[in-house]
């Protein structure tokens, strides 16, 4: 029992932790202790009113109870609205928590839900990019690798997708190609920063070289550390 | 009923296959009955409340999870019908229980033992019915139902500790009412 327990049990009563420890045990169908001693008679009484309520007869339910329940259940319509917040609520069949995903094993699903949505982060990330870049008239002057950041972004997004949509299969193959496509991943996100920087006649690319890095870098990783905990089902 | 049956009728019911939610009902409206009337002391309530009980856990089937055990997964949707309804109602005891009591299944064969038997069981209502519901629910669930500490702790959403200590004040509080009626200490050492 916790501390706190017994400390609202003190509240109520004068009986001190050992004794409510010995009190619920005896209660919990272990029987007086030997050394119950002043306890005894505080427990029979107690295992008295227990027992009371224990051998009292089971009230029966009215003949016709079930019928009316079906009758209920039959004429049941379910509103739109009650079926959509069925479907939300819903119980999902596989968790998803990133943090765990980096300690402990994990299903392929699961593994393949983060490769998706890092391709979902991709898509949006190209788009933002495509129409930034348009926005700002570089298209036409900015250096070659520059200019193909969206076109990259998007196609890693393809990639990544793909990627996550044949770990669906839950299989060794798609285990290994996958950790195939988190290496490369991995490493064009650290050449693609080191070729964005050495463009500096443009100022987005700067920002383009940290994005590549700072994104690239830590979701390499951790799709890597995932693969590697998904991996441990097979082990 | 087995874990498996109940998991192939509960997956029938989700696929539109209404009529196969009897045979959950017939299972188990007798636990829920006996719930919903010690918890109210009255059998018209309990009736409807086990009716409404049931039609709840039907709408709110498709969150059940599968593996997930359905007795206590019933009566925490049960309970939540219960305490409700007691929240509306705020339903005084006196009036609850002289609403009276069902047929019980009593194995007694005397009259005179039968007669005792009512009158006790009449004052434990009583007694009962007096306790704030969280205790109450404790008490039923463990001592009426048989549930483990463990069980009543899962359904409550309460810790074992916590299910535990409202277990014990709920006896020390019935103990206390017993001494106040002047209920003989042998009837309850017997």
């Amino acid at each position: 029992m916790t501390k706190r327990g017994v400390e609202r049990i003190r509240g109520l009563d004068p009986v001190k932790d050992r004794e409510l420890e010995k009190i619920i045990g005896e209660l919990d169908g272990k029987g007086p202790s030997p050394e119950a001693g002043e306890l005894d008679s505080r427990w029979k009484e107690l295992d008295g009113i227990a027992r009371m309520m224990r051998e009292e007869p089971a009230p029966e339910p009215p003949t016709g109870l079930g019928e009316s329940i079906m009758s209920r259940v039959r004429a049941h319509r379910s509103s739109p609205w009650k079926v959509i917040s069925e479907a939300l609520l819903k119980p999902r069949e596989v968790s998803f928590h990133p943090l765990k995903a980096l300690r402990s094993p994990v299903s392929g699903k699961e593994c393949s839900f983060y490769f998706i949505m890092v391709g979902v982060f991709y898509a949006i990330l190209g788009v933002i990019l495509m129409v930034g870049l348009h926005r700002l008239g570089a298209s036409l002057v900015t250096p070659g690798w520059v200019r193909w950041q969206p076109q990259i972004a998007l196609v890693t997004a393809g990639c990544m997708v793909a990627i996550g949509l044949y770990l669906l299969k839950d299989g060794k193959v798609a285990l290994r190609m996958a950790r195939v496509g988190a290496l490369v991943y991995l490493g064009f996100s650290l050449l693609n920063g080191i070729f964005v920087s050495l463009e500096w006649a443009l100022p987005v690319s700067a920002f383009m070289s940290l994005l590549s890095a700072l994104i690239g870098l830590p979701t390499g990783f951790f799709l890597i550390r995932t693969i590697q905990n998904c991996g441990k089902q097979y082990a | 009923m087995k874990q498996i049956d109940e998991g192939e009728i509960i997956g029938r019911v989700l696929g539109g296959d209404r009529e196969a939610f009897a045979v959950l009902v017939d299972a188990y409206k007798g636990p829920v009955f006996r719930l919903a009337f010690r918890m109210t002391g009255s059998t018209p309530d309990a009736d409807d409340l086990t009716q409404e009980s049931f039609l709840r856990a039907f709408q709110s089937l498709g969150r059940f999870r599968a593996g997930e055990r359905f007795f206590p997964w019933l009566y925490t949707v049960s309970l939540n019908v219960i305490r409700n309804h007691l929240r509306k109602v705020n339903a005084l005891p006196e009036v609850a229980t002289e609403k009276g009591m069902p047929d019980a299944t009593d194995p007694c064969c005397d009259a005179a033992d039968a007669a005792i038997s009512r009158e006790l069981g009449r004052r434990l209502q009583g007694y009962l019915l007096r306790l704030p519901v969280p205790i109450r629910e404790a008490l039923v669930l463990r001592f009426y139902e048989g549930l483990s500490f463990d069980d009543i702790a899962s359904v409550t959403g309460d810790k074992l500790s916590s299910a535990k200590m409202k277990v014990y004040r709920g006896l020390e509080k019935i103990r206390a009412m017993m001494k106040e009626d002047g209920f003989a200490d042998d009837e309850t050492r017997s």
